[in-house]
Parts: structure tokens; C-alpha cells; sequence
């Protein structure tokens, strides 16, 4: 009886055991790679109640050097509303997008104009560069093993669009295994074919429901194709919620 | 209206108790152009410039401001215009001041998704770029000239957004702006209605809804919408049903008289159009406009066979298009690229076989300066509504950006 008793709890003590372990095997083995990308959504601006920030941007397309350009943008995770401070005769233009729908005012103009989503501003920032980012709402994450970035260790993503909202077909996307953000992506056309290389740094902060969160402070977007450049400052950086009203076409005056 | 601008006033000075972070700003651009128009001699509608003395040379210094303040709850913009225009015509030559407030607005965030706002705001609305048949105020809707300014309507607004998706409007017009510088018995006929709009957004389309109601007269409804189809493809439309106030009848038969009629039969006016953007960012758009208050093509013949005897009242009263059916063809640069602008406009009446061709152009000379260039080109004879008035319109000119 009293062995019996005691080969009773030793099999629940390894079948426990072993329920441990494997889940420990099976998590060590698979980590989420949505879970991943979302939280790395986050230091780029995704799932807050809304971000305020300012952008500078620089562009150059071989020797040639774009005119700068500061933009205060407006975002949430599928809307956003770009407003053009610099350069002065630019001033007071606003780029609203509110899911694929996307339309051009400026003051004085009679009435916004509709425009599709291939009129991008210049250089090699795209418009969704310039919003919230994400990803974990517009692409399926893969895993796809792990690999340094400058020494530091990463998770590499693949991720594919869920719908054809999004601006790329496909992103090569290396998030850091220690900060959970992203250091570097590839953007890649839906034939395979390597469109542009970015690469993030992260010297801005936010608190967000009690936590300090590293944020997006540059960007720096590489033409794959062609030698030419662009990069993104990020600064002022706020937590806000933004009103709907704010992306409402009759209320943009 | 007394009433609801005290309760927008007390809004406004809640919102400015709790919220005492202003953020303030302006700009403004200094133009400066000159225009020179070719007239017909051969003119029906205006024999020897007589009826309509249009200017045939003109000068204008303009400085155009923007300015904001803002906090969490309120937003004050105004947009004042000062100007100088100096026309010339064989009559001789007149110089014109103005200054004036081409739209303001004081919006007050009254709760969660709900905006007050009062001020003279330009309602138009809706993706067509040749005419905007949705809209009861602006059916010219100033695109064809870039350097067109259109002033206000001043109105009081409740506006309700509850979410990204969707925004109701209720609005209700005092009077039509500024009415001396841009005199316009269309929208002076609207004084003292109602508005009410309905906008709805989805992943790739939009749409809205508008009714707009004088005491006097019949009822406005109009409606516009667009579908994104791909990152190059777009396909929109506007339609409107409206009564003209004031219409000019125009028989088919020449030998009876112009009749005008207080309220024209009720009408539709729709068009449709579609864009595409290349893969460098030039896009090119092609609207078809049915006017269905304007003259067929009998009648159109006829307007200009009384116009010999009257010109004065075919001008005068002239419907906002002669003909009923139009093409127009817009192929223009990427609207987002920093370092210039053109635009090639091509506009066919179908109803009398006119045309215009038009071309804009900006230059940026640096970062504040910008060189522009506008050129007009009327094709067809003097009983043909595009080049009735004028053989050629150029406009050469600078702005220059603030501070």
C-alpha cells in the first residue's frame, strides 16, 4: 500500500516534471514571433493611444541634396495627419491618411485634393514611414532564426502583409533579443526582390501606463537599387490621445 | 445665431480657463503677378469689350496670412488678404484695394467627439477637380486657376466624429463671406440655410451624404464618393440634384425670345471620374461632367444667335455652364514633390465642340522663392462657349514665402 502510495506521487512528481519542461523546451524552442513584433511596434509608435512627434527629414539621391524638410505628424495606429512646418513655402500642407485613403490640403486650396497612395513625398521615406508603425497589425511574423546587428542579438521576422493596405509586400526584420526593438529591416517587393534597407536608433524615451519605453529617435532608409538616401529624425516625441476629429477631412481648417 | 455664439463664446472661455498652454503660430505668402488677356473683336457676348469690360492687362500685389493658436480645446485660424490690383483696358485704368478675411474660425471641442466651431469656412467638398456638382456653394470649385482664392461662407458648425470612420455635420449659413470681392448671386442665394453632411470612410473608400435647405427654396442633395484600387488607380464621382434660382431659358428656336425663370426645373449634375498615378508620381485624371441645367446643342446655337441682339442679358444671366456634357483631362506632377509643380489641363465641351487648354507651372528659385506661370488657351469662334470672351490669357508671377 505504501508503495504503491509512493509510486503514486512519484509519477505525478515526473509527469509535473516533465509538463515543465517541455513547455520550457517548447517556449525556448519557438519564441512568438507576433508577440515580438508587437511589442517592438511599440518603440516605433504602434498600439499607444496616439503619438504626436516631429520629423526631420534629409534626402540625397546620389551628389544631389534634397531640401530639409520638418513635419509635425499626428498618428494613430491607422491614421495619421502630416503637417509640413519647413520648407516655408511649404508651410500649413497637411498629408491625411486614414487607412488607404489618402488626401492633400494646404491653405487656400479649395478643397483637399484625393490622392493614391504611389504619390509619396520625395526621397526614400515612404507615407507610412512617417506614421505609427504597425506591424503587427498589418504582417504575419515569422521566426526565422537569430543573428547580430552590430554585435547585439537579434531575432530575425519575416513578415508578409495581410492585406494590400500596407506600403511593403514583405519585410526582412531584425528586432533586438535584449530591448525587444527593431534595428534593421529589409523591405522587399512581392517577386523577392531587396527595394530598401533601413536601420534604426533609439536615443528618445516615452512612459507609457508606468513604463519607460526606448523610442524611435532615427531612421535611416537606404535605396537598394539605386545610390540614395533618406533620414528620419524623430523628436518632441508625445504620448497623446488624438481625436478622431483631428482626421476628419470637414474639420482640418 | 446670437444665442449660439454666446454658447460657443462661454465654451471658449471654459476651455481657455482649464487650458492655458497656447501654441501660436503664422506664415504667409507675398505674390506678385501680372496678367495679360487676349479679347476676341469678333465677340458675341461682349462686342468690343463693352458689356463686360474685362481687363486686358492687370498688375496685382497679394499677401496671402495664415495664422493659429491653439490649446487642447480651442482653435482660432483666420486667413487675412490684403491686395492691390491695378487693371488696364482701352477704357482706361482702375486700381483696387481690398482687405479682407478670406476664412476664419473658432472651433471649441465642446466634449469626446463633438466640435463647435463658428467662422467663414469654404464648404466644398468631394475628389472632383473640374466642377464640384456635391456641393450647393462652390460648384466652380477654383481648381482650373491655381491662383484662385475662395472666400468662406460664414456659418456656425456642430460637428460629431465618433470615430476614425464616420463625421455628421449640422450646419447652419449666415450669408456668403466676403461678397465684394468675389460677388456671387449662386451663393448669396443661400443665406439663412441649413446643412447637414454625412461623411463615412472605410479601408479604400470614401463617401458622403450632403442636404442643404433655404426657407425659400427647393431643397440641395448631393452626394461624392472615391475608391482607392490600387496604390495607382482611383475612381471617383459627385452628383447634385438642385433648382437654379434664376435660370435663363433658351428655346431651341432662335426667333423666340430669352425667357428667365425664377426657379429652374429641378436637375441632375454628376460627374465621374478616374486618376492614375505612374510609377514616378505623375498622375493623370479624366472627368466626364453632365450639367443637366445646361443647353443642348440647339439651344446653346440659339443663346448665341439672341446674344447678337442682347448680349447684355446673355452674359448677365448666362447658366454656370453653357453646354451639358464635358470631358477634362489633368496630367500633372507628383502634388508632393518639394521641388516644383506643373499641371496640363484640357477641357472639351462636348455639346459645342469648345475647347481649352491650359498650363501651370511653379519653379522654386530657393526656399522661399518660387516662380509660377499660368497660360490659357480658348480654341474654337465666337459662338462657342470656351472662346466666346478671349483667344489667350497668360499670367506670369513670383510668391514669395513668410516669415
Amino acid at each position: 500500500m505504501h508503495s504503491a502510495m509512493f509510486k503514486g506521487k512519484a509519477m505525478t512528481r515526473f509527469l509535473c516534471a516533465l509538463s515543465i519542461l517541455s513547455l520550457a523546451q517548447s517556449a525556448w524552442a519557438a519564441p512568438d514571433a507576433q508577440g515580438i513584433l508587437k511589442d517592438s511596434d511599440q518603440a516605433r509608435g504602434g498600439g499607444l493611444p496616439g503619438i504626436v512627434w516631429e520629423i526631420k527629414l534629409a534626402s540625397r539621391d546620389g551628389d544631389k541634396v534634397d531640401e530639409p524638410q520638418r513635419l509635425i505628424v499626428k498618428a494613430t495606429d491607422n491614421s495619421s495627419v502630416a503637417e509640413v512646418q519647413e520648407p516655408a513655402r511649404s508651410k500649413g500642407t497637411k498629408l491625411l491618411q486614414v487607412e488607404r485613403n489618402m488626401w492633400l490640403t494646404r491653405p487656400g486650396l479649395s478643397k483637399p485634393i484625393p490622392i493614391s497612395p504611389r504619390q509619396r513625398m520625395s526621397g526614400q521615406a515612404s507615407n507610412g514611414d512617417i506614421a505609427a508603425t504597425n506591424y503587427a497589425g498589418d504582417y504575419e511574423a515569422q521566426m526565422n532564426g537569430t543573428e547580430a546587428i552590430d554585435g547585439e542579438p537579434c531575432h530575425v521576422l519575416d513578415l508578409v502583409a495581410k492585406h494590400k493596405r500596407t506600403t511593403y509586400d514583405k519585410i526582412r526584420y531584425w528586432v533586438s533579443v535584449k530591448r525587444g526593438v527593431a534595428l534593421k529591416a529589409e523591405f522587399i517587393s512581392l517577386s523577392g526582390k531587396l527595394l530598401k534597407t533601413a536601420r534604426f536608433d533609439y536615443e528618445n524615451a516615452i512612459e507609457h501606463e508606468g513604463k519607460r519605453i526606448p523610442f524611435v529617435s532615427k531612421m535611416t532608409i537606404r535605396d537598394a537599387l539605386i545610390d540614395a538616401e533618406t533620414t528620419m529624425q524623430f523628436g518632441a516625441v508625445k504620448v497623446n490621445k488624438v481625436a478622431a476629429s483631428e482626421f476628419d477631412l470637414g474639420q482640418m481648417q | 445665431m446670437k444665442l449660439a455664439a454666446l454658447v460657443l463664446g462661454l465654451c471658449a472661455t471654459l476651455a481657455v480657463a482649464d487650458e492655458p498652454a497656447w501654441r501660436t503660430s503664422w506664415d504667409g505668402t507675398l505674390y506678385g503677378y501680372a496678367n495679360t488677356t487676349s479679347l476676341r473683336g469678333d465677340s458675341v457676348l461682349n462686342p468690343g469689350n463693352r458689356i463686360a469690360h474685362l481687363a486686358q492687362r492687370s498688375e496685382v500685389a497679394e499677401l496671402r496670412m495664415n495664422l493659429k493658436a491653439e490649446n487642447e480645446s480651442v482653435r482660432l485660424t483666420a486667413r487675412p488678404i490684403a491686395l492691390i490690383r491695378e487693371t488696364h483696358n482701352a477704357f482706361g485704368s482702375e486700381r483696387y484695394d481690398d482687405a479682407y478675411l478670406s476664412q476664419w474660425q473658432v472651433r471649441v471641442r465642446a466634449a469626446e467627439g463633438w466640435n463647435v466651431a463658428a467662422g467663414r469656412d469654404v464648404l466644398n467638398w468631394g475628389p472632383a477637380q473640374f466642377r464640384s456638382p456635391s456641393s450647393p456653394f462652390y460648384f466652380d470649385n477654383g481648381r482650373q486657376d491655381p491662383m484662385r482664392e475662395l472666400v468662406g461662407m460664414d456659418s456656425l458648425k456642430l460637428t460629431w466624429t465618433p470615430d476614425m470612420q464616420s463625421s455628421v455635420s449640422l450646419v447652419r449659413v449666415v450669408r456668403s463671406g466676403h461678397g465684394a470681392t468675389q460677388p456671387d448671386a449662386w451663393r448669396d442665394n443661400w443665406q439663412m440655410s441649413w446643412l447637414m453632411k454625412f461623411d463615412r470612410r472605410g479601408d479604400e473608400w470614401a463617401y458622403g451624404l450632403v442636404a442643404a435647405k433655404a426657407a425659400d427654396r427647393a431643397a440641395f442633395l448631393g452626394a461624392h464618393g472615391q475608391a482607392t484600387l490600387s496604390d495607382a488607380l482611383m475612381l471617383y464621382g459627385e452628383v447634385g440634384s438642385s433648382v437654379l434660382a434664376r435660370a435663363l431659358q433658351s428655346p431651341a428656336d432662335a426667333a423666340q425670345p430669352f425667357t428667365v425663370l425664377s426657379a429652374s426645373p429641378r436637375r441632375i449634375t454628376a460627374l465621374v471620374g478616374s486618376s492614375y498615378t505612374f510609377e514616378d508620381g505623375k498622375s493623370l485624371a479624366v472627368e466626364y461632367l453632365h450639367e443637366g441645367h445646361g443647353y443642348t446643342s440647339a439651344q446653346e446655337s440659339a443663346y448665341f444667335q439672341r446674344a447678337t441682339n442682347n448680349p447684355g442679358m446673355a452674359l448677365g444671366l448666362a447658366p454656370r455652364q453653357l453646354g451639358r456634357d464635358y470631358v477634362h483631362l489633368v496630367m500633372q506632377s507628383n502634388q508632393m514633390d518639394e521641388r516644383g509643380f506643373w499641371r496640363l489641363m484640357y477641357t472639351r465641351n462636348l455639346t459645342d465642340g469648345s475647347k481649352e487648354i491650359a498650363a501651370y507651372g511653379e519653379a522654386v528659385l530657393n526656399n522661399r522663392i518660387s516662380a509660377f506661370g499660368l497660360v490659357l488657351l480658348p480654341q474654337g469662334n465666337a459662338q462657342q462657349e470656351f472662346s466666346a470672351l478671349s483667344r489667350r490669357s497668360i499670367t506670369l508671377g513670383l510668391k514669395i514665402a513668410l516669415p
